[in-house]
């Protein structure tokens, strides 16, 4: 398939037909017939190779849009022996490894990388995992370079990495193995014993001769025991252990239950007795495994999609020592080495430049991605890529003690973290464990004062019928669902409490720039007073920038000839160097003009004055002579007036806290539909501090979306902190919430999600307890067996997960719209 | 009732061989992922011209086989 041009289409802003962000220069490519538009020609070669290949069912089955392609990285660092020998394992003909997949997450993707990868020469097996985000690959090095197909991964737009740790990753799978085999023990057990069980009570008139009866006791007894005590081994455990700690939980309920109805009908078959209860003990333990296993897997949903973050490290270094490079592991590395990375490549370490500038893109970690100038004595931090130049640096920390490590780790600890609701209803049901013990050995003590016979079938039934597990499970099964929703629309959750506080706000604040802005400044027009012209003008004023690798150069276009050198950064007034022997000044009028600068105490601390001009202008003198006014601003994001109007139509309220212009915040107001009166400009961050508490003291609860970098203050005092922009959001520990893309739409979904979540649990608790005491009077009085008890509880159980369930269900169909 | 005793131990042994032939398919990791491997077959068949008929036939060494 032939692209018709590469020339960029006169077009407005478009969402790219292959990953879907917008973009203002889209191409336009003819691609399986139809003429579509594309962000960059990563996405473009991607959708054309998949075309070409045959794999374009990949656009018809995939849940949301594919991830950028962009320019993909260098992999020949993997074609090498040593890193070889130390990721992966050598298995007949050839050899395994395992990435983690970054952009991996619907089964259209696995579907394709597989498809794309069985294609290659030498490849033996593909395991491409949707649910882990995991690639296992076999493949013959002897005929393929594994550079060669991660090359065809990454133009795909999969980036792949090492996973954080594979021996957890292992041992999860084994695990969840283990998990299913037992689910399965239990399934088929059950079934074998219920249809023995259903026999015996079938013969209600007691027809059945003795010995054919005893005989189906027997095989009924013979089908359990594996249920009981292979399946239901997690119980017996849980509950020994907690008998050796002397604290009476779940599992001791479960394990006594399941144990007492087991040993209990082994009795009565011995005897002859009238009654067995094998069912009550299989279905117990089938329906809890079953209950437990729809948990963890959610949970595990929620894992899979960090490790992108974590796997940023590249696998080997180049160690400068006694004038010699040396590539090594980059896991050897030490603190204190000197370290070398090319162009192209990724830092291994965190570390201090130790020799000539380079310039280094740290989009991952600060989310900005026009690549910074750095510096001898810089401080710079694994996981950013060398744009240009070569790099040298002093490592001063490595492996799991570089900063992007310990924000994985931030993360994964956050998701571990139980949020005060789950607490309560834990401790909760421990208390009610402790009760129906008690009450369980009144009831057997009552019973056998009246009818001994009914004594032993009563205290099972309380047994299993009050056990509290639907209440266990009621929280963190909702908990993992919306953890799991909100992640697969680009959401993290960074404090176990963000949900509850999320789903509890009357009020979202905005800030400005970066929020409800796309935070690139444009230039809309240029003045000139002087001798130059625009262009000349522009020049000028982008070395200035550059000099101080601020933001706003971007406005100016790439710089044509050198930063300038010795740049100087006024916060909160502008900028100034010495270009070819003039005094040149970039900001505010009243500083580029001459005047001394005000002094400014609040906005100096964040060093982002220069957006902060008072009329959306920058000035540019030489000398103190007038030459150039810019006129400078910033586009809203494309989705910012549909997200908001979704908030407002769910009856909040919304008001933007800027420390822009007033004017130019009414304007943005306006655009995205926030009336003036609520859109407030001119704050320092003192100013925005304030205005928060000021809704805050009104009964407020105040949501604050920042961009995590100039709003640290007002991210903390708000009750929820929401930060745009992922890495350096994530680094920043105010934020609760984080949105990983560039829209604001999931903050939407989120909302809705939190709302769904608080109203979900309260329906688990508020069932949960219900049933307890409803079935409770019935099983101590004898009206429900063992049986039914154990048949009502678990079905109780499940339903709690299955409401769980319930939970982002019909968000889908949302703001995801996949072209084409 | 004489047919009980042929029909229990065979109704067992069928689910002896049902756990073993789940187990199997357990620890071989065909439940790992149940949502990519159904697209399959909504696809037509890839053209495998690229491949090389050597590659295709041969899948000695399953990256799962730890």
């Amino acid at each position: 398939m032939a692209p018709a041009d590469g020339t960029p289409a006169p077009v407005l802003p478009a969402a790219c037909a292959h990953c879907g962000e917008t973009t203002p220069t889209p191409l336009r490519r003819v691609v399986d017939g139809a003429s579509r538009l594309y962000c960059c020609r990563g996405c473009a070669g991607a959708a054309e190779w998949i075309a070409d290949a045959g794999f374009g069912d990949y656009y018809r089955w995939r849940s949301a849009p594919g991830p950028r392609v962009g320019d993909s990285d260098d992999y020949r660092d993997w074609d090498r022996d040593e890193v070889l020998d130390a990721h992966g394992a050598p298995v007949p003909g050839g050899r395994t490894i395992q990435f983690a997949l970054g952009g991996m997450h619907c089964a259209a993707c696995a579907w394709l990388v597989d498809k794309a990868l069985r294609r290659e020469c030498g490849v033996l097996d593909v395991r491409a995992n949707a649910v882990d985000g995991r690639l296992r690959l076999a493949w013959d090095p002897a005929e393929v370079a594994l550079s060669t197909l991660l090359q065809r991964v990454a133009r795909l737009g999969y980036r792949p990495a090492l996973p954080a740790s594979p021996g957890d990753d292992a041992a999860r799978r084994r695990q969840r193995r283990r998990e299913l085999v037992a689910l399965a023990v239990a399934g088929f057990g059950t079934l074998q014993a219920m249809m023995f069980s259903e026999a015996l009570y079938l013969d209600a008139s007691g027809s059945m001769p003795v010995a054919t009866r005893d005989a189906f006791r027997w095989v009924t007894a013979a089908l359990s025991a594996p249920v009981v005590f292979f399946a239901g081994a997690p119980f017996l455990r849980g509950a020994w252990n907690e008998l050796r700690l002397r604290s009476a939980g779940m599992d001791t309920l479960v394990g006594s239950g399941i144990l007492l109805a087991w040993l209990g009908s082994v009795v009565e078959t011995l005897r002859g007795g009238p009654q067995v209860w094998f069912d009550a003990a299989v279905m117990f333990v089938l329906f809890l495994l079953a209950a437990r296993f729809i948990e963890s897997r959610l949970r595990e949903a929620n894992g899979a999609r960090l490790d992108a973050l974590a796997g940023a490290q590249p696998a080997t270094a180049w160690r400068l020592r006694d004038g010699a490079l040396a590539s090594i592991p980059a896991r050897e590395l030490a603190e204190g080495d000197l370290v070398q990375v090319g162009t192209g490549h990724a830092l291994p370490c965190d570390g201090v430049v130790d020799g000539d500038e380079a310039w280094i893109d740290e989009a991952l970690l600060t989310g900005e991605s026009t690549p910074r100038r750095r510096q001898r004595g810089d401080r710079v931090l694994a996981g950013s890529h060398v744009q240009a130049g070569t790099l040298r640096l002093r490592a001063t920390a490595v492996g799991a003690g570089t900063t992007i490590s310990q924000m994985a780790r931030q993360v994964a600890h956050a998701r571990e973290q139980r949020p005060a609701l789950a607490d309560w209803a834990e401790a909760t049901s421990r208390r009610v464990v402790g009760a129906t013990l008690l009450l369980a050995l009144g009831v057997a003590i009552a019973w056998s004062l009246v009818d001994p016979s009914r004594a032993f079938p009563a205290t099972l039934a309380v047994l299993v019928a009050t056990c509290p597990c639907a209440l266990a499970l009621a929280v963190p099964a909702a908990i993992a669902r919306a953890q799991s929703r909100l992640l697969a629309s680009g959401v993290l959750a960074l404090s176990a409490d963000a949900l509850p506080r999320l789903a509890a706000i009357d009020t979202v604040a905005f800030d400005k720039t970066g929020t409800l802005t796309q935070g690139e400044p444009q230039l809309l027009g240029v003045r000139c007073f002087g001798t130059l012209d625009a262009d000349a003008a522009r020049d000028v004023a982008a070395r200035l920038e550059a000099g101080v690798a601020h933001p706003l150069a971007k406005a100016f276009s790439v710089a044509r000839g050198p930063a300038a050198v010795g740049a100087v950064l006024q916060p909160g007034d502008g900028v100034e160097a010495t270009l070819d022997g003039a005094r040149w000044r970039l900001g505010r009028r009243a500083f580029a003009e001459g005047a001394r600068p005000a002094p400014t105490t609040s906005a100096a601390a964040h060093g982002d004055g220069v957006d902060d001009p008072d009329d959306g202008t920058l000035w540019l003198t030489r000398d103190g002579r007038l030459e150039a006014r810019f006129e400078v601003d910033d586009a809203p994001r494309d989705d910012a007036a549909a997200a908001v109007a979704a908030l407002r139509e769910g009856g909040l309220r919304l008001t933007i806290l800027s420390g822009d212009a007033p004017v130019r915040v009414a304007a943005l107001g306006a655009r995205v539909g926030i009336a003036s009166g609520e859109a407030h400009g001119g704050l320092r961050p003192d100013g925005k501090l304030a205005t928060v508490r000021a809704l805050q003291d009104d009964g407020r609860r105040v949501l604050m979306v920042g961009d995590g970098v100039n709003d640290a203050a007002v991210l903390a005092s708000a009750d929820v902190a929401v930060a745009m922009g992922g890495g350096a959001a994530m680094a920043q520990r105010e934020a609760d919430i984080v949105l990983l893309g560039e829209r604001l739409s999931p903050l939407v979904g989120a909302w809705r999600i939190a709302r769904q979540t608080q109203a979900i649990v309260r329906q688990n608790i508020g069932w949960a307890i219900a049933y307890n005491l409803l079935v409770l009077p019935l099983a101590a009085l004898g009206i429900v067996g063992p049986g039914l008890a154990a048949l009502g509880m678990a079905l109780s159980s499940l339903a709690v997960t299955a409401n769980a369930w319930r939970i982002g269900r019909g968000a889908e169909a949302a703001p995801h719209g996949a072209p084409p | 009732m004489n047919v009980l005793l042929f029909l229990v131990p065979i109704s067992l042994l069928l689910v002896g061989l049902a756990l073993v032939v789940f187990g199997w398919a357990a620890r071989s990791g065909q439940f790992d992922d149940l949502d990519t491997p159904p697209l399959d077959i909504l696809g037509d068949d890839a053209p495998a011209a690229a491949r090389r008929p050597s590659g295709g036939a041969r899948r000695p060494g399953s990256p799962d086989a730890r």
